[in-house]
């Protein structure tokens, strides 16, 4: 992964961001002569200004509960009968052989061994693992036919994140900070959050790409206080914090005046107009110390198994509640949840770190009516597959798998597509990553195909070339 | 892909080619650049100026900025060889194998603790990092550097820093407390095939542990192949880092200490004796019955494999004495007490331990089989394998003699022989493309770590294998390819955009600019340290532990903060705990260390900011930093600035900044006094008697500001 040294980039900042979005008349325009001049000195437009959106969002932040590694459909929201029917016999030749990551294609269908049971008014089905979210199916949009491209995890979960197996693009989270700016300067607009090992594929998954660097999330600590170093020493006075960073800025822009072309310099600059914005709202923000007991409990704090994530959730609302527009909260980061031995062991310990949390999130959410306004998205970078890996396991299934929305403006209670009778492939109504990225984007007031930067020559756009917004998904 | 794919072709030597500009070039690296952009239409950079050009190689050779001194020289010295003198100069300089050392640690994911859960400190790890930092130092052939590495143990077996050279396999991740010994074999296994694959080979081997490679022509059976060569090793812990005539003189003290106090040592292990049998019967209780009968299982009838379980278990049955003293209660605690003293009278025959280093060896002569397995599975093997090359590179069996006189399969010797080889097509070409991605920021082949299909074609193949074979018939001489990157046009080209250029190759991949870079996290914290004074340039030995930031989480294995010199010595000394780095060079991108890591991510974040900002130490940086400029400048404020512009960047500031700075002066003196009240300023380490407080605060802030800014951390 690199994103530094973007040679046009400053200047394609200039142009897409000097009109709003999308302004392709001028950046032809100034193409034409090659560069920007700037004068010494001379200030930038504030890239994280807020930005209209191109029309009335029903979202106006993310929360993405990315479990990563691949949670099974089959053993949480997508039951399957016909797997029992079917248990310890090879796929029907009408499915085909696909070729999965371990080449377990040829292996025997493996029933889920939890029970399923309908819930709420609109009765959609949920495992015997996940007994807290089951009870806010009625707020959910399940896409049960979900479908990506990648076979390992590496691209997969940069799929996931950047609609591409292949690094390089930006994160969905940096595409909306670029098209929304800030809503709260005095914080990150996009915050990623860890529970355990470092995310495969560490930062390019929340990389800015090809945008000016700026526009990256902040990684929080997932160990000890969130941000070390948040604010100055004793020694220091608020005011003379200032003068310090006048006097830094001052100098960076002298010296960055002939170098038009790197946008790293004036995301160092940026990063540290940010630092001291958050030298004031940081520490408020992430300090849980606030919060009753009755909260923390709701989220799972007062319970080993479930303290780690429920932090993080917590977190997550306090953010939102602040303006953050994304937040991505990972569970079992560094593959947690690849269960290609012993599923049961595996996703019935994942399965109890979520649970809690995330149906603690929808319901603190609800009870402060923030629900309305945030869309909270549970998902992996795949689900897995219908035949067994080692007799106990299932390996990575990227032709059908879910995710389900909550929140935002999405329709509340209802299930949008269908995977076949094993739950092997999307058969009504997939979605491709890209759709739910442009879903994503829809909710947040962005047209996908209208979010665009100019890059190397190209108009490029979160969805790369091809994503529809699922309308269906919207109330 | 196959076996036409650039990567696994023999290195083709083809002459530098004939250019137009062909008086830009100083080296046959440059012929090549030049073709390459000659025929886009492009035209290299001119030479960047002379300090920009000094500051450059300083940082890139030796992590350090260049002294004013050494600035001031180079500006005065107008013989025609003035930069090829400061070039012999940095390579020459210990300072070089801090810089170079690292990256290499990079690569071999090197930590001195064990990862997992309880994170424990791995003694005695720190001397692989010696060894490394000494063989870029001492200009070690690569050749002769990789086999140490790979099998330093059975090619030379009387030399302590070989055997530690093995612990490049040794800094796997392990969960020493697992109780299946056999997954946690085949996970150290898979650990080190990894590693292997991608630092020598550049290879993903990886994939391959499960099935063949999707993307490139390693078949799982490659990945065992490979994996075999180390099937018989163990980690040794306990090598003697002394001659063996000192180690026989360590002997024979030890054996007259052991004598006079063999009868109170008796009584000792009398007491502890029951305890441990305790704690070595809850121990064995918990292992699986496989190990427990390789355990009690007769020496003489223990099979390959068991003597791999025997030796990973023996551990769990060792007991250090202090620590199960604790447990003893009443009479017996009072009598160990007492014994205790007793002992400690004799302390003065006592020679102590012996300097010891870790590594890896073979544990005997005869291999455990090693069988595909599948999905990566240790308890579902599939065929047996040999030891063997990747194929399409090498289909041959490789030639197996164990070592004489050693007890040993010289398994590794054939590897490593099959690595070193002049023929082999991969290692030289992946290591001076790892040369020049450092160098240059950015490799040939542009994914240091990955040869194959998914890692990118080479910008100019022809450029690479020229350097490759140069480097083979030089006798692998690094600092030899090293000063022929760095002192060529290519290298010396300014890092000013050009609008032209950069429509016809925006990536700058031909190099029609030298591209800027910023600093690595211990470059920025090295050199903050230089400038300020602060920097201890002590080398070697056990690591360090800095001051941690207020908020961070204790880590798990624990970090006992070192003296403030010791503090302040270059951040490749600092203790690197796998589950917690350091994190002021985690911040700023210090890889994970639970693998290879052949390219750094380059990010820019507000916690990167803060760490600089707001971290006491920086700011004891930068009153540092304000005391010596106040000592070798003031107490002119104009002379402050000069002095503090030519320390943090080697030139002097324009008119533009010296305004700003006195501006700055001026209105911050006050607002430190207006803010005054209830706080402590923090000013300069050295401060001349009646100095205006708020003005010297300011010059704290001044300084803190220089250490802070794109100039300190890019270089261009």
């Amino acid at each position: 992964m690199s994103h530094k040294r973007l040679p046009y980039s400053r200047r394609d900042f200039l142009m897409n961001a000097g009109s709003g979005l999308g302004a392709i008349a001028l950046s032809s325009m100034m193409a034409a002569d090659g560069l920007v001049p700037r004068a010494a000195g001379a200030t930038l437009p504030d890239p994280l200004a807020p930005k209209p959106p191109h029309f009335k969002p029903t979202a106006k932040s993310v929360i993405w509960c990315f479990m990563e590694g691949g949670p099974s459909h089959l053993d949480t929201f997508d039951p399957k009968p016909e797997l029992v029917r079917l248990a310890g016999q090879p796929m029907p030749a009408s499915f085909g052989h696909p070729i999965t990551a371990m080449g377990t294609g040829n292996n025997t269908l493996m029933p889920s061994k939890r029970t399923f049971k309908q819930f709420g008014q609109s009765g959609i089905w949920v495992s015997d693992w996940y007994p807290e979210i089951a009870k806010h199916v009625d707020e959910m949009t399940v896409f049960q036919a979900c479908w990506a491209d990648g076979l390992n995890h590496v691209g997969s979960v940069c799929q996931m994140n950047t609609c591409s197996i292949l690094a390089g693009r930006p994160a969905l989270g940096s595409w909306v900070m670029y098209g929304l700016g800030s809503a709260n300067e005095n914080l990150p607009t996009f915050v990623v959050l860890t529970d355990a090992g470092e995310v495969i594929g560490g930062p390019k998954n929340w990389s800015s790409g090809f945008l000016p660097a700026t526009y990256q999330g902040t990684l929080f600590r997932n160990t000890g206080a969130p941000i070390l170093d948040l604010i100055p020493p004793d020694a220091i006075g608020n005011r003379q914090q200032r003068g310090r960073l006048d006097l830094l800025k001052t100098l960076n822009q002298h010296f960055d005046a002939d170098k038009q072309d790197d946008s790293d310099l004036d995301a160092r600059i940026n990063s540290y107009e940010l630092a001291y914005r958050m030298q004031a709202a940081g520490p408020e923000a992430v300090d849980l110390t606030k919060e009753t007991e009755e909260t923390k409990k709701l989220y799972g704090m007062d319970d080993e198994a479930t303290a780690r994530y429920g932090t993080n959730c917590l977190l997550a609302r306090r953010l939102v509640e602040r303006g953050v527009r994304f937040v991505e909260l990972y569970c079992g980061s560094g593959s947690g949840w690849d269960a290609h031995t012993d599923i049961e062991g595996n996703h019935s310990k994942w399965c109890k770190v979520s649970d809690k949390p995330i149906a603690g999130l929808l319901t603190d959410l609800k009870a402060r009516g923030l629900l309305d306004s945030t869309l909270v998205v549970w998902g992996g970078e795949f689900g897995r597959t219908p035949f067994n890996e080692k007799g106990d396991g299932r390996d990575h299934n990227p032709w059908g798998f879910t995710i389900w929305m909550a929140g935002g403006g999405v329709k509340p209670g209802q299930v949008l597509g269908k995977t076949d009778e094993i739950g092997l492939r999307g058969v009504e109504k997939r979605a491709h990553v890209t759709d739910i990225h442009a879903t994503v984007l829809q909710a947040m007031g962005l047209d996908h195909k209208r979010v665009t930067y100019l890059h190397n020559g190209r108009s490029e756009r979160p969805t790369v070339v091809t994503g529809e917004v699922i309308k269906e998904a919207f109330a | 892909m196959q076996r036409r794919y650039w990567a696994f072709q023999p290195v083709r030597q083809t002459p530098p080619p004939a250019v137009k500009s062909a008086g830009w070039v100083v080296n046959p690296i440059d012929a090549f650049i030049e073709h390459a952009l000659e025929e886009k239409g492009l035209r290299a950079s001119p030479e960047a100026d002379r300090i920009t050009l000094l500051r450059r190689v300083s940082f890139d050779l030796t992590g350090l900025p260049p002294t004013p001194d050494e600035v001031a020289a180079f500006l005065a010295d107008k013989s025609p060889n003035a930069y090829e003198k400061v070039v012999d100069r940095l390579l020459a300089s210990p300072r070089y194998g801090e810089r170079w050392g690292r990256h290499w640690l990079d690569l071999a994911r090197y930590a001195e603790s064990e990862g997992f859960k309880s994170d424990e400190t791995r003694p005695n790890a720190w001397r692989y990092r010696d060894y490394v930092i000494n063989a870029f130092n001492s200009n070690k052939p690569y050749d002769r550097f990789v086999k140490e590495q790979i099998a330093g143990d059975e090619l030379w077996p009387n030399d302590p820093w070989a055997q530690v050279a093995t612990g490049f396999s040794r800094q796997y991740p392990d969960e020493s407390n697992a109780r299946n010994l056999m997954q946690r074999r085949q996970e150290i296994l898979n650990d080190i095939t990894d590693t292997v694959g991608a630092t020598f080979l550049a290879m993903t081997y990886g994939c391959a542990r499960c099935h063949d490679h999707k993307f490139d022509p390693i078949l799982q059976a490659d990945y065992y192949r490979l994996q075999a060569f180390f099937a018989n090793t163990a980690a040794d812990d306990q090598i003697p880092m002394v001659s063996p005539a000192e180690v026989a003189a360590w002997k024979a003290k030890r054996a007259v200490w052991e004598e006079k106090t063999k009868d109170i040592r008796a009584q000792m292990d009398a007491l502890l004796a029951p305890k441990k049998a305790a704690l070595a019967k809850e121990n064995f209780d918990k292992f699986p019955p496989e190990i427990q009968a390789a355990v009690t299982k007769d020496p003489a009838a223990r099979t390959p494999y068991e003597w791999q379980m025997y030796a990973k278990a023996k551990p769990y049955f060792e007991f250090d004495d202090e620590t199960t003293a604790k447990s003893l209660k009443g009479a017996d605690r009072d009598k160990y007490k007492e014994l205790t003293a007793q002992l400690a009278a004799f302390s003065s025959i006592d020679p102590g331990p012996l300097p010891v280093g870790i590594g890896m060896r073979d544990l005997n002569d005869k291999a455990p089989a090693t069988h595909i397995l599948n999905v990566g599975a240790y308890d579902a093997p599939k065929e047996e394998v040999q030891p063997g090359f990747l194929t399409i590179v090498d289909p041959n069996d490789p030639k197996i003699v164990p070592p004489a006189g050693l007890n040993s399969t010289g398994r590794r010797t054939a590897l490593a022989n099959w690595l070193a080889s002049p023929d082999n097509p991969l290692t030289a070409r992946v290591f001076v493309n790892r040369l020049w991605h450092y160098h240059f920021g950015q490799g040939i082949a542009p994914s240091p770590s990955d040869f194959g299909l998914m890692g990118g074609r080479p910008t100019n193949p022809e450029l690479l294998d020229w350097l490759a074979a140069d480097f083979v018939k030089s006798g692998w001489d690094v600092k030899r390819m090293q000063k022929m990157m760095v002192m060529s046009a290519a290298y010396r080209q300014s890092s000013a955009f050009n609008a032209e250029a950069a429509k016809q190759d925006p990536d700058n991949r031909l190099l029609w600019r030298f591209p800027r870079q910023r600093l690595e996290g211990e470059e920025i914290r090295d050199a903050a340290l230089y400038v300020s004074g602060l920097l201890n340039d002590k080398m070697s030995g056990p690591s360090v532990f800095p001051q941690l930031p207020a908020g961070t989480a204790k880590p798990r294995g624990g970090w006992t903060v070192s003296s403030p010199e010791e503090q302040d010595r270059r951040s490749i000394y600092i203790f690197v705990r796998r589950n917690a780095r350091y994190p002021m060079l985690e911040q700023f991108d210090m890889p994970d260390t639970h693998e290879s890591c052949g390219r750094r991510n380059q990010t820019i974040t507000a916690p990167q900011a803060m760490s600089l900002l707001n971290d006491t130490v920086t700011l004891e940086w930068a009153q540092a930093f304000a005391g010596r400029v106040v000592r070798e400048a003031g107490p002119d404020p104009n002379a402050e600035i000069e002095r503090a512009w030519v320390l943090a960047f080697g030139r002097k500031p324009d008119g533009f900044e010296k305004d700003t700075v006195q501006t700055f002066f001026a209105k911050q003196k006050q607002v430190i006094a207006d803010e005054a009240a209830n706080r402590k300023l923090a000013l300069p380490t050295t401060l001349p008697p009646g100095t205006d407080t708020s003005q010297a605060a300011a010059l704290v802030d001044f300084c803190q500001m220089l250490m802070n800014s794109n100039e300190f951390v890019y270089v261009n």
